[in-house]
């Protein structure tokens, strides 16, 4: 077995990839995106709501991809539920340069992380829009 | 017969190590096909020994361009059988070919309320040129459905020919099921009296083509998926067709006269052909279809049947191989799916064990909308595939499997 797809599937991507959570829509919402990786087809639908103070008080997605793109979504969906939207602003330019293989200087991310179990993409530079696809959408969602 | 070790020599990039260990095992050849060692070295050799701008100077270097270029004209013409050189226009690539006719056959030929029937596994790049007509002459597109094994339903085919239509144009050989159109459907459009324009991307470079036999009006392709160089496409119109066709672009190159009021145009092909055309790249499709002769397309095409009908038989025996299409009228490309495991995790995986096959959607969404599938994974032969790379895909395949079923 090849290293690199170990580190590309971890137990967690491939569990969260055939099992996604927080996946549906999320009722009431205050923001909403569409995700979609036109290379390929992949799209999901990101919608959460964000309360007074700022906080991501839910956060939900629908969509179909492969186990990268929902694994991605789906543990986003986990790390940011009950976060100020500048923190989860800074996690994702953490997550931008983890998946592209740089894990030097991240200021929010770490090992004990489970959204760390993507650095594995970094191997396969083709996949990182897989694993920003929901990123990106929760970034659009935020000028809507 | 096809020695495919030696062809297998003829191409360095073969001897590539995928990650600095696995041997590369190329089943991407549909989506554009690796280049053999002499048309490389053609090209370098034109641009170092002969090159210059074609048909504008009359020093030596020029002559010489222009002479290889026309060269090249001249091989394409004999490669597909056109009754003439002057029914064959280079353009950049087949969808620039397709955009030509597209632009310059609705300028002069469709009016509100026409019809264009094209099939519903189009590539984008027979679609989405047709919209842009649609839009700008409010014609209609119709979609032509097809059967389960991947051919276009003919009945379904004959019932949208009416009076309003004014062109079909579909794929010649699909480049997700790997089916060849049946003669059938181009007989229907010939009797009709509807030019048909033939997506020949793909059949280019696994079958014979004979223009004149087959009976289309147009036909196109690509350069690169004929082991030639990127930035080439060849248009074939039926010499009666296309000289009443009006010029695409403006240009350099395309005119017999130009003055301050206007400027009246040149014969055909130059007509079509505005600016500096990729001359380089033209030279080295020449080249391409140079080598492709020498091991007689004829056998070529035997070869690859041979590769795809084994692999078919291998992946029909694995249980969780759900194969697109199934018939016995494919010709390298088979289209597939690994039970519910998307095809990236399969393409990902593949790669790292050496071997490139292509997954997504191919550029045929409104196909993939249709099959309900969001994406599959395909493999597709050339020349230089051998038994034993598919035996390894095929076992690829079960290690995939079994790495995913955990």
């Amino acid at each position: 077995m090849n290293d690199l797809i170990k580190e590309l599937y971890q137990e967690i991507i491939l569990d969260h990839g055939q099992d996604p959570r927080n996946f549906g829509e999320c009722n009431p919402h205050n923001k909403s995106a569409d995700g979609h990786n036109p290379l390929c087809g992949d799209n999901l639908k990101l919608t959460f709501f964000v309360n007074q103070d700022d906080i991501i008080e839910d956060i939900k997605f629908t969509g179909e991809g492969c186990a990268i793109s929902l694994a991605s979504a789906s543990l986003m969906t986990e790390k940011l539920k009950g976060l100020e939207i500048s923190v989860a602003e800074e996690i994702f330019k953490d997550f931008a340069k983890l998946v592209s293989g740089s894990s030097d200087d991240l200021k929010i991310l770490n090992e004990e992380d489970s959204l760390y179990a993507l650095k594995g993409v970094g191997g396969f530079p083709m996949r990182v829009k897989c694993a920003t696809m929901a990123w990106h959408a929760f970034k659009e969602a935020l000028k809507n | 017969m096809i020695d495919v070790q030696k062809i297998r020599d003829d191409f360095p990039i073969l001897n590539k190590k995928i990650l600095n260990k696995k041997n590369l095992i190329y089943l991407d050849t549909a989506a554009s096909a690796q280049k053999p060692q002499v048309v490389t070295d053609e090209i370098n050799s034109f641009y170092s020994n002969n090159y210059a701008n074609v048909s504008r100077g009359v020093h030596t270097l020029s002559v010489e361009s222009t002479f290889k270029y026309e060269d090249a004209r001249k091989r394409v013409q004999k490669f597909i059988n056109a009754e003439s050189e002057r029914e064959i226009i280079f353009t950049k690539s087949a969808t620039d070919s397709i955009n030509l006719i597209a632009n310059t056959f609705a300028e002069k030929y469709i009016n509100e309320g026409d019809e264009i029937i094209l099939s519903i596994m189009e590539h984008h790049s027979n679609i989405i040129p047709w919209f842009l007509i649609r839009d700008k002459y409010k014609c209609k597109i119709l979609f032509a459905n097809i059967d389960n094994d991947g051919n276009i339903n003919e009945e379904h085919f004959e019932s949208l020919i009416n009076e309003k239509t004014k062109l079909v144009s579909i794929t010649h050989l699909s480049n997700v099921f790997g089916t060849i159109t049946n003669q059938k459907i181009i007989n229907l459009c010939n009797n009709a009296g509807i030019p048909i324009l033939l997506d020949g991307c793909q059949s280019a470079a696994h079958i014979p083509i004979d223009v004149k036999a087959l009976g289309c009006d147009f036909y196109v392709f690509s350069g690169h998926k004929l082991y030639g160089p990127t930035g080439i496409g060849v248009l074939f119109g039926k010499e009666k067709l296309i000289e009443e066709l009006p010029p695409y672009q403006g240009g350099g190159g395309m005119i017999a006269d130009v003055s301050t009021e206007g400027a009246t145009y040149t014969d055909l092909p130059a007509k079509f052909e505005a600016g500096t055309p990729p001359l380089v790249q033209a030279y080295g499709l020449g080249v391409a279809i140079d080598y492709v002769n020498k091991l007689e397309m004829s056998k070529i095409s035997e070869y690859e049947l041979e590769l795809t009908k084994y692999a078919l038989n291998k992946m029909q025996e694995l249980d969780f191989i759900d194969i697109h299409g199934e018939n016995n009228n494919k010709h390298s490309i088979i289209s597939f799916n690994l039970e519910k495991i998307h095809s990236h995790e399969v393409s990902s995986y593949l790669d790292v064990e050496g071997v490139a096959i292509r997954a997504g959607h191919h550029c045929c969404q409104p196909l993939m909308k249709q099959m309900k599938l969001n994406a599959t994974a395909r493999v597709s032969f050339g020349i230089y595939n051998t038994i034993e790379e598919i035996d390894a895909f095929i076992s690829a395949l079960k290690n995939c499997r079994d790495f995913f079923k955990k």
